[in-house]
């Protein structure tokens, strides 16, 4: 046994503080959870939409990746199917808009029999390379957008479209 | 390009580009053993001008579908709207329909027949495939009528 024995009113002490503390706690938590959500938030959130093209099926070749999304216009709410334009680059994932920079027609990998190794877009003859850098002497006069894309469990998953970060 | 005040305003801007007018042609059957194959034709056609427009969102400018009766006076339709063409400065017109009469008629050039395909019960990637195979019979059409010297 030992010395210090706890008196009566020691124990009670003790007791409430804790008990205090755990309320105290019970209150504080959900406030401080929810101050801080909006941070937490953005890490985990971005609104990417998960595809089913196999990453381990993906080459240097551009291969065109569905995929669909729900569009609100107004009160009126449709399906919209979209595609992106997937290839690696070393490990790299690089995912194209195919929307044409000059009038928005929809550009096809390797679509001019003259030019296999470039984005080629039907309407007016425009041309991207690999990249999505616009062909100078074509119409189009700015490249190719990109979408953020992410290896999500082997399926690629394609984020916002940005302003096209490979050309220099 | 559709035919919306938005779109309309780039078209203006830039109508050198946008040479090419696409108008659906439906054929309206309220008849009760028609309604149904008549309101699948118009949401065939609906779909395939919708994928055709985002290939070619830049060179066309797809109106909304004209739609007349079964019955209707075709060759006056067909004049009405050439007349109506003329007006505009587009070098190529395409009328694109599920109606079997308008092969016969001479009024009209560029008239696209495609026999409709009931797409209602499938489900929705199925019923891509299917339109997106239904859109590469169309696209050469298009292609070739573009390449002609003018």
């Amino acid at each position: 046994m030992s010395n210090n024995r706890v008196s009566r009113r020691q124990f009670l002490g003790y007791t409430l503080t804790g008990v205090g503390g755990f309320m105290a706690a019970g209150m504080l938590m959900p406030m401080v959870r929810f101050a801080v959500d909006p941070l937490l938030q953005e890490k985990a959130g971005g609104d990417f939409i998960l595809t089913d093209q196999k990453v381990a099926d993906l080459s240097e070749e551009p291969v065109r990746v569905d995929f669909a999304f729900e569009q609100v216009d107004a009160w009126y709410t449709s399906e919209v199917t979209s595609s992106a334009w997937v290839y690696k680059e070393g490990d790299k994932l690089i995912a194209l808009s195919p929307v044409c920079k000059h009038l928005g027609c929809t550009v096809n990998w390797g679509g001019d029999p003259e030019h296999p190794t470039q984005f080629f877009c039907p309407c007016h003859a425009g041309r991207y390379e690999k990249n999505g850098k616009n062909i100078a002497g074509t119409p189009p006069l700015g490249p190719l957008d990109e979408f953020a894309i992410e290896d999500r469990d082997g399926l690629v998953a394609l984020g916002a479209v940005k302003a096209n970060t490979l050309v220099k | 390009m559709h035919f919306t005040g938005r779109d309309i305003d780039q078209y203006i801007q830039q109508q050198q580009y946008v040479d090419t007018a696409v108008i659906p042609l439906v054929q309206l059957d309220l008849a009760p053993n028609g309604l149904k194959q008549s309101a699948s034709a118009s949401d065939y056609l609906q779909s395939l001008t919708n994928l055709l427009e985002k290939q070619f969102k830049g060179r066309i400018l797809l109106f909304p579908p004209v739609a007349y009766s079964k019955n209707g006076d075709r060759s006056r339709l067909a004049e009405e709207m050439n007349a109506e063409m003329r007006n505009t400065e587009f070098k190529h017109v395409f009328y694109i329909t599920t109606d079997a009469e308008w092969r016969t008629f001479e009024e009209l050039n560029n008239v696209l027949w495609l026999p409709a395909i009931p797409t209602e019960n499938m489900d929705q990637s199925f019923k891509l495939s299917v339109m997106e195979d239904q859109l590469r019979q169309v696209l050469p059409l298009f292609i070739k009528e573009w390449s002609k010297p003018s």
